[in-house]
């Protein structure tokens, strides 16, 4: 049977052109709305606003489903996104994010709705032509501790202007605690963006498709 | 009144209008994605003085032209673009119209 998430998936393919450097917080007075198909173990969907350039609140839903058993987890999520610290060069920028939350869990393994924390970091550098990014994301409750590892280092076959599309070769590493996933997960994605629509795709190597799609406004 | 004082007062009173910069070019750190710089351009076009916005990521520039007799004082803008989370290296006037400084970037008018 096809779960929605996986349509949410096909979907995003579909749309083409959508989701360089994902960041929890876009610019103050925005609001992100970013949904990732992830190689049908995790799937999520966020929306956060920017009261100011250095923070962000919103929620998200998040959904884990195990490769390796027939465990799953649903997360639904509020969060708050900090910029510990950004620095801006003169042709790179480099950034260092935190955040927190709670919320509610349903899932396979127990009964009824847990209450959920959820903690995570990224830090990133970007220039024009090469990007790399590490984050971590954890989302834990009395039955299950989850955490997801993400390596993503790009590379930009040219160095885009404001008002082009830029396109960015992405290579991305994962890994998931608690028997989600066993070992790294590797994709190399394609990712463009123009304005505020962002889309990435791209294919795992157990063939899966991981796709993500970001929308600022 | 003396002509000649009249005269003087007139050109006291215009000149300044005549030679008010039309431009104002800004050199941004950590401008390196069109992604984010949205937010630099979302926040500079609402300055009632604002009429057109100019990003560059090539030159790390962000241009912004001004309406007639307008003007929009350098700690607005710096304070501007700090909240929109960058860094201002310098800020710089000019009577050098929008789209000559478009045509300079290559880019094409909107």
């Amino acid at each position: 049977m096809i779960r929605s998430s996986e349509i949410l998936g096909g979907a995003l393919v579909l749309i083409g052109p959508v989701c360089a450097l994902s960041k929890p917080i876009a610019f103050a007075n925005g609001t992100t709305v970013m949904v990732e198909y992830g190689a049908g173990t995790m799937q999520e969907a966020q929306i956060f606003y920017a009261p100011q350039y250095n923070y962000s609140v919103g929620g998200g839903h998040v959904e884990f489903d195990s490769d390796v058993t027939s465990e799953s987890e649903r997360v639904t999520y509020a969060r708050l996104n900090y910029l510990l610290h950004r620095w801006n060069l003169e042709s790179a920028q480099a950034n260092v994010f935190v955040w927190g939350g709670a919320g509610g869990a349903t899932g396979s393994t127990f009964s009824g709705t847990e209450f959920a924390v959820n903690a995570g970091a990224q830090a990133d550098y970007e220039t024009r032509r090469v990007y790399a990014s590490l984050k971590t994301d954890l989302q834990k409750a009395s039955a299950f501790s989850i955490r997801v590892d993400t390596l993503q280092l790009g590379v930009a076959p040219y160095e885009h202007e404001y008002n082009q599309i830029a396109t960015w070769v992405v290579v991305q590493a994962r890994q998931y605690t608690d028997d989600i996933h066993h070992g790294t997960e590797v994709a190399v994605l394609l990712r463009l963006f123009k304005g505020g629509a962002w889309v990435e795709a791209g294919i795992t190597n157990g063939g899966k498709l991981q796709a993500m799609a970001m929308f600022n406004f | 009144m003396n002509p000649f004082r009249a005269l003087l007062l007139a050109v006291l009173t215009l000149v300044p209008l005549v030679v008010r910069a039309a431009t104002i070019e800004m050199h941004v750190n950590g401008l390196v994605c069109a992604f984010c710089a949205q937010g630099i351009e979302k926040k500079l076009r609402k300055f009632p003085a604002t009429a057109d916005v100019v990003v560059s990521l090539e030159q790390r520039l962000v241009a912004v032209a001004l309406k007639d007799g307008q003007d929009i004082p350098d700690a607005e803008l710096r304070k501007a673009l700090t909240n929109a989370g960058y860094t201002v290296r310098t800020i710089e006037r000019s009577d050098t119209p929008i789209d000559v400084i478009r045509s300079r970037l290559g880019q094409p008018k909107p």
